[in-house]
């Protein structure tokens, strides 16, 4: 019997609601049993959703670092995983809101890509979207919701963006602007980083395009860069005033925190395996090619140089730049967003390289290309399993059930050797704590001053960590500290020392809680710090808002030349710059 | 070359020097990340090869620690291992090194001495641990010989324990010691003054225990201005013997930092007590304590552990009295290694240079931690 293969190379994409499909058949399973709640940050974002469920308009949080305001960080995602609660419960409402940024994210990756690419590579990049190592990273070993949330707006808005420049569509602005304020709303330092690495490409790309007539008037692109740069500053700067005003006031000047995503990935290994191997996966294969056809294509050159300078600064302290371009906020940022972002920019190239080798080798290619991104999905979920956090099996509910009882909430506590889980203790229990896991939220100079993350975790960060946590101990009265948690046996000598004693065991006898007698009950700070109530009711109602006005300008129909772009020849052989060895 | 191969080249290129440039010389971040480790040095001097040492120390790379001795046949790396952290649990066993100097002593051709000092951060604060290194010339590199201080035995004994215990019947977990349905043991505090440092206002005193029963303990200090206002409270936190047996004296030392005596009109002090359950053990002597006079004013002397149980951690709570019998300093240790039955340990604990002269006697009490025996 006779095989018959078709060897005419097809250009057609793949359909948009089939690569949704995709996405959902890989991560709704993963999203069903929970998998991000074992992330890093998950239980951040949905201990500040608990708080929006309860105090909507109130963003004073009087249960980490003995009160702090919840409007030192961007709310959207939270508030949506706070609505959408009250239906589903906290944690599920976490996964759906996470799952819609994910499909959301596969729709902006096909959109940005046809700036550059054909539909059919942009197709191709939006289903590796599916499968990126960076995007399962995030999502299911590092839990950045915000992240991951901002992102996908931001890339939904730059197509729009483009059309404003090139052709000065005003829905195209209108939509551009509101969307950008949704994804500011979501995540400021995205909006911030990603007018770099995202936008300044595709303004360069309205100077080298050619297609449907003229260039760009220099005079039209200039009005209407800063017209749009001017309303979306505008709009930001009100939407987020209290963040701004959180900011300004009290900025973030406490001591530098060690992070290992600025270790130098050949010294330290373990960091390279976390943070370029895990994220990248398959397509650090595709480096050369990203590299030889973003350098031959005109077009491709600005994508191209936004792909190598996030790529750059992502390597942490393997190289030099992250720290000569960021200056102190490399000390401040962590750098596996960066890898996200170069990943993501990196997508239209991957579109391109799968589309070549489908249409040139067909099932010769699609099988191995299928398993490098399966490799590349199923290790990045895998990493948050094989490199556990620590804390990853701690059971709090019995410690949240011990201190709501008899009255023990009305003094503070902190844990020791509790990883993350101090998020999902406080989700549960009504006591306040003096430590948290939001280090730019906090004001006590215990914690700002010493250069250490969360008390909990005190001894990963050495003398720093230590000197902080002794500092705490020894302010126990000032705060009403009185309750200690401990999970790690290594603290017991100093509690011991410090004049604290055992009181109870829980978890069979591997959590020992000690007190500390003579401390009053804690009373609350008046800290200059907690928002007045007209900046709650901003809070509580403009970034939501702004979302909400994002999906319904988004609906508005756009035109055909709007949506389709006209029939350019993306990134097509002919750009190729004579010389270029075709593959 | 066209402009398209120009750029891929520079991006090519410009990638690998900029990892070069972060991989030769790291920085501030990356080295501590990599244990202050780069490609550079090699131990191609006696003092390269002590120094890579200490970055494999402070990693806990013990196999390539280990590895890199030049007397490691003299003995296994668990042996090395247990050399640094204790070959029993102690305050060792979780310290870290945090950083570490090299001063080489004296070299030759083929032979160096070098002193590695060793800072090490612990949970109850830092320590500083000394090794001087014997460095040797091998072929064209350097490997330090390790002097191994070997695992003491305790000889095989009886050991009977007669001492003390208080034991409580508690309400029920959590109660507080202070709101139990019995009196609070009696304190009283037996002596007080405040001093001016640089680094800001000490009081210092005595806390005597009248009662019959054993008392937890604590100090507070808050002080006052002339207008009555106050203007900071601490506490005594570690610098204190928290259990007080009937008739024990324990000393206090109060840290306010960054204050000044001249704007203090007064200090109000609390102690605190409750009655606590409580041992006379384990029962830890000292013998040969000595004064060292200044210049380098030191109090010296070798804590022995009478009782058969090992204790983790001994702190040592050394009260400075001038001749008047005032409590002029409160200075104290805490010991990095366990405390074997039997078995002096050696401390040594500095005294300031400006009090030293005033000082005319002494008297030690040590608090022990021992696995297992806080619950």
């Amino acid at each position: 019997m006779e095989r018959i293969e078709s060897v005419a190379p097809s250009s057609r994409p793949l359909p948009i609601s089939l690569i949704l499909m995709a996405a959902l058949a890989v991560h709704l399973p993963l999203m069903l049993i929970r998998l991000p709640l074992n992330s890093y940050d998950a239980n951040f974002h949905i201990f500040f959703a608990s708080h929006y469920l309860h105090h909507w308009f109130n963003p004073w949080n009087t249960k980490w670092y003995a009160g702090f305001s919840q409007t030192t960080y961007p709310p959207l995602p939270q508030q949506w995983v706070a609505l959408v609660s009250h239906i589903m419960g906290l944690d599920m409402a976490y996964m759906a809101v996470q799952l819609a940024a994910i499909l959301l994210l596969v729709v902006g990756v096909y959109r940005f890509s046809l700036l550059w690419v054909s539909p059919r590579a942009a197709s191709f990049a939006a289903l590796a979207t599916v499968f990126l190592g960076s995007e399962s990273f995030l999502v299911y070993s590092a839990g950045q919701l915000a992240t991951t949330s901002a992102a996908p707006i931001y890339l939904n808005a730059l197509p729009y963006l483009f059309d404003w420049i090139r052709r000065g569509s005003w829905r195209a602005f209108l939509k551009a602007s509101v969307l950008f304020t949704a994804a500011a709303a979501a995540h400021h330092a995205t909006l911030l980083f990603g007018s770099f690495f995202f936008a300044v490409p595709v303004l360069a790309l309205v100077l080298l395009d050619r297609q449907g007539g003229e260039r760009t008037s220099v005079p039209a692109f200039v009005f209407r860069t800063v017209t749009i740069v001017l309303l979306v500053g505008a709009a930001i700067a009100v939407v987020l005033l209290p963040f701004w005003i959180a900011l300004i006031h009290y900025p973030v000047t406490q001591a530098p925190i060690p992070h290992p995503s600025r270790a130098n990935y050949i010294l330290s290994p373990i960091w390279g395996l976390n943070y370029f191997i895990a994220p990248y996966g398959a397509m650090i294969l595709a480096l050369p090619f990203i590299v030889l056809r973003g350098s031959m294509t005109v077009r491709l050159r600005p994508l191209l140089l936004g792909f190598w300078v996030a790529f750059l600064v992502g390597l942490g302290g393997t190289t030099p730049v992250g720290q000569l371009l960021l200056g102190r906020a490399f000390e401040v940022l962590t750098m596996e967003r960066f890898t996200y972002w170069a990943t993501l920019l990196a997508l239209p190239f991957v579109g391109l390289l799968v589309s070549e080798l489908i249409d040139r080798f067909r099932m010769r290619a699609v099988i191995p290309l299928a398993l490098a991104a399966a490799f590349t999905c199923a290790f990045a979920v895998a990493w948050v399993t094989i490199r556990q956090a620590e804390g990853a099996s701690v059971k709090v509910d019995s410690v949240a059930a011990w201190l709501n009882r008899d009255r023990h909430d009305q003094y503070r506590y902190i844990t020791l050797g509790f990883g993350d889980k101090i998020s999902r203790l406080a989700v549960l229990t009504d006591a306040g704590s003096v430590d948290g896991e939001w280090n730019s939220g906090r004001r006590l100079p215990e914690l700002t001053s010493n250069g250490a993350g969360s008390l909990s975790s005190s001894k990963y960060f050495g003398q720093a960590g230590l000197d902080a946590l002794r500092a705490m101990l020894r302010h126990a009265d000032k705060y009403g500290l009185k309750w200690v948690i401990v999970r790690d046996p290594y603290y017991d000598p100093l509690l011991k020392f410090a004049g604290w004693r055992p009181v109870d065991m829980l978890e069979n006898n591997t959590i020992t809680i000690w007190s500390k007698d003579g401390v009053p009950p804690a009373v609350p700070l008046n800290a200059p710090q907690m928002p007045p109530r007209w900046q709650g009711i901003l809070w509580g109602t403009l970034p939501f808002g702004s979302s909400i006005l994002a999906i319904l300008v988004v609906l508005i129909p756009g035109r055909k030349q709007e949506e389709g772009r006209g029939d350019p020849a993306f990134a097509s052989q002919e750009d190729l710059e004579p010389g270029r060895l075709v593959s | 070359m066209n402009k398209g191969r120009v750029l891929a080249v520079f991006i090519t290129a410009a990638t690998v020097a900029l990892i070069a440039i972060g991989t030769l010389w790291p920085g501030k971040t990356a080295l501590q990340y990599s244990g202050g480790k780069n490609l550079l040095r090699t131990s191609s001097t006696p003092q390269a090869a002590v120094e890579n040492l200490g970055d494999e120390i402070r990693l806990r790379a013990w196999g390539a620690a280990y590895s890199s001795l030049g007397n490691k046949a003299e003995f296994s790396q668990s042996d090395f291992v247990h050399d640094l952290t204790g070959y029993y649990l102690s305050l060792r066993t979780y310290a870290t090194l945090e950083s570490f100097e090299v001063r080489p002593l004296h070299a030759s051709s083929d032979q160096a001495e070098v002193r590695l000092r060793m800072h090490w951060s612990s949970v109850v604060g830092p320590f500083t641990t000394t090794r001087d290194l014997q460095v040797v010339k091998n072929g064209d590199r350097w490997n330090v010989d390790w002097p191994l201080v070997r695992k003491t035995v305790v000889p095989p004994q009886v050991i009977p324990e007669n001492y003390l215990r208080w034991d409580v019947i508690y309400r029920g977990p959590g109660d507080d010691w202070g709101v139990q349905d019995v009196e609070a043991p009696h304190v009283r505090i037996v002596d007080m003054h405040p001093v001016q440092r640089a680094e800001g206002v000490v009081v210092l005193g005595e806390l005597l225990n009248e009662d019959v029963v054993p008392a937890y303990v604590s100090v507070r200090a808050t002080l006052q201005s002339k207008s009555g206002s106050p203007i900071s409270t601490e506490g005594s936190f570690d610098k204190i013997s928290h259990i007080l047996l009937p008739k024990q004296v324990t000393p206090f030392f109060v840290n306010f930092p960054n204050a000044t005596l001249s704007d203090v009109g007064s200090i109000r002090m609390e102690p605190l007590s409750g009655l606590v359950s409580a041992s006379a053990g384990p029962v830890i002597v000292i013998e040969n304590q000595q004064l060292n006079p200044a210049p380098g004013a030191t109090v010296t002397g070798q804590l022995v552990n009478q009782s058969g149980q090992v204790v983790n951690i001994a702190h040592i709570l050394e009260t400075l009295y001038d001749k008047t019998g005032q409590v002029v300093w409160v200075a104290d240790q805490y010991t990095d290694h366990a405390l074997l039955p039997l078995t002096p340990i050696p401390f040594d604990i500095h005294i300031p240079e400006d009090l030293a002269r005033k000082v005319s006697s002494e008297r030690t009490i040590v608090e022990t931690y021992s696995v297992g025996g806080v619950h």
